[in-house]
């Protein structure tokens, strides 16, 4: 069965997933928006930056940002003057670089669905009596809710089975750092393959069945709103 | 009253540009209607009015400014959502992810003190038995109804409507026509048509546009008759007249009416359901004659007298006839112009071949 150390990954990983999470359902969103709707020339610049993590290794990420992280570089530096102690190993580092790594994840499903959108639904919307900002969170929210789901989901998805970043920044500190994706490579390492065996299926279980939930479920339900 | 002077220019393709200048003076009560031709700029007035197309200019509504420059010389635009404007759009617009009863409350919810609710509308225009359907499943003539209802519940102080039954069967618009008719006693209607027949049935006023332009507002009857306007080519294809009814002849399936004291007779399937009805006589269906035709299949004859006469380049006449309070085109031949002498003011005999009911 699951070993207490295990138990201790299983709880750190989706206590990094769902932090990452809602700080990306938080961020996201507008900057879909955005992507889905400016004419300016920097949008391909940007839509690109976004979409780095897609095809750059995890590895080339975390040596990036944990050199960031460090004390001799502004963005360590500044942490430390009032923290006590580095990004580079700690939580919050991991969580942040799950943010970076995991974004483009969360930003397209959500800009194909605003691209897709009827700009005439945000026009009877303003007809009906509805301002700026109140047709989004009152209308379109909702008409759009399984992309955001699926935005969502898939983020939470992809920050638990990340490992390539996690382990340039993270290193491999239980209950801290130890998520489990490095605790899985320890197993194998020591050769506990039984331990192994356990952890991969969990992992296999849970991603396939949310993958099937969106495909087969939301996605059908999101293009018959859309195509509507 | 909705006084309005605005400017748009659209940038072509081919690097011309086009400039739209609409300036006018709607008279608030009933439907006034905006006829024109296709890609006169109808829509793009109509847009620019509800706010949804950026323009210059001004614009008031009943005191109220949309649109203009304040005392600082600022731009004072009023957004959408403000101006209290109901809007049926040419495509119903429903949101999909909501049941009819969902899509209609949004709107409720918005509305001060509404006149209507869902209930009393959902029966009138006969969508009680749907409330509970989503919208994806309906038809388009259903659909429409529900966008009608769904304007009228903001309790708008201004409807706005584009070509709304343009797309929609028969039975809808028997049914929605007079339903707008009486709707507009309360709430006054701005409505593109491109059908004479909604014309002329619905409104009162009539705002003519044309390459850009506000050509004209007026009583459709008169603008019709104007020679001056873009829409007189048009406009002699046929008038639609009124018509009371007197009686109905189940067997014979003819309506015997009164055209200001002259008798018609109209063929109809059904007795009529109103007291009046409209019909288009169209031009090339009326004979001209000096003496009423004897021993002949025609059934009308008016007595009418000639008030202006046109040639057009095909050899053709047009003759404006006055039928009592009422007028008619006849299109003839100009050997028979010149034959029968005929001339402004002259009194003769318009036979009248077919004529089709238009309501």
């Amino acid at each position: 069965m699951l070993s207490a150390g295990d138990y201790q990954a299983i709880w750190l990983t989706l206590k990094l997933a769902s932090l990452t999470t809602l700080l990306l359902m938080i961020i996201a969103p507008p900057l879909a928006w955005w992507l889905a709707r400016s004419q300016t020339k920097i949008r391909p610049l940007i839509e690109s930056l976004v979409a780095l993590p897609l095809v750059l290794p995890p590895t080339v990420l975390g040596f990036y940002l944990l050199i960031a992280f460090s004390p001799e570089h502004f963005l360590g530096e500044w942490w430390l003057s009032f923290n006590d102690t580095s990004l580079a190993f700690s939580f919050t580092g991991l969580v942040i670089a799950s943010v970076i790594y995991s974004l483009p994840f969360v930003v397209q499903p959500l800009q194909s669905a605003f691209v897709h959108l009827d700009k005439s639904y945000l026009e009877v919307s303003a007809t009906l009596g509805y301002g700026k900002y109140e047709r989004l969170y009152k209308i379109i929210f909702p008409m759009l809710l399984p992309s955001f789901i699926i935005a969502g989901a898939l983020g939470f998805a992809h920050t638990i089975g990340e490992f390539g970043v996690v382990l340039m920044i993270g290193g491999n500190i239980p209950g801290e750092t130890q998520v489990l994706s490095i605790l899985l490579f320890d197993h194998v390492e020591s050769l506990q393959y039984s331990a192994a065996h356990q952890l991969s299926f969990i992992l296999l279980a849970f991603s396939t069945s949310l993958l099937v939930v969106i495909y087969g479920f939301l996605q059908k339900r999101q293009q018959r709103v859309l195509n509507a | 009253m909705l006084k309005f002077n605005i400017q748009k220019s659209f940038k072509g393709q081919d690097k011309h540009s086009k400039d739209l200048h609409f300036k006018g003076e709607v008279d608030l009560s009933g439907v006034c209607t905006i006829f024109g031709d296709s890609g006169a700029g109808k829509t793009t007035l109509l847009r620019c009015l509800i706010g949804l197309e950026s323009c210059t200019g001004n614009i008031t509504f009943q005191g109220q400014q949309w649109l203009g420059s304040n005392s600082n010389n600022k731009i004072h635009k009023l957004a959408v959502e403000d101006r209290n404007i109901g809007v049926v759009f040419q495509e119903p617009r429903l949101f999909p992810h909501l049941n009819v009863q969902q899509n209609l409350e949004l709107a409720v919810r918005k509305a001060k003190n509404s006149t209507f609710t869902i209930h009393h509308l959902a029966e009138k225009l006969g969508f009680s038995d749907l409330l509970s359907h989503q919208t994806t499943q309906l038809s388009g003539g259903q659909k429409q109804r529900i966008a009608i209802a769904r304007a009228l519940l903001t309790n708008p102080a201004l409807l706005v409507m584009d070509e709304p039954l343009s797309s929609l069967d028969v039975t809808s618009k028997r049914l929605l026509l007079p339903f707008l008719k009486q709707v507009s006693e309360q709430i006054p209607i701005l409505y593109i048509t491109h059908s004479e027949h909604e014309l002329f049935y619905l409104s009162k006023q009539m705002l003519l546009v044309n390459n850009g332009q506000v050509e004209a507002i007026g009583e459709p009857q008169k603008l019709f008759l104007d020679s001056h306007l873009s829409l007189i080519k048009f406009a002699q294809q046929g008038l639609i007249l009124t018509v009371l009814v007197k009686e109905y002849d189940q067997q014979e399936a003819l309506i015997k009416g009164c055209l200001d004291g002259q008798t018609l007779y109209v063929s109809a399937e059904q007795a009529p359901t109103t007291s009046q009805i409209q019909v288009k006589i169209n031009s090339r269906d009326v004979i001209i004659a000096l003496q009423p035709i004897e021993g002949s299949s025609l059934l009308n004859c008016l007595s009418a007298q000639i008030v202006d006469f046109s040639q057009d380049n095909q050899k053709a006449v047009v003759l404006t006839l006055q039928v009592e309070s009422q007028s008619i085109y006849a299109y003839i031949t100009l050997r028979s112009f010149n034959k029968l002498n005929l001339a402004i003011g002259s009194h003769v005999y318009a036979h009248v071949k077919t004529m089709s009911i238009i309501n």
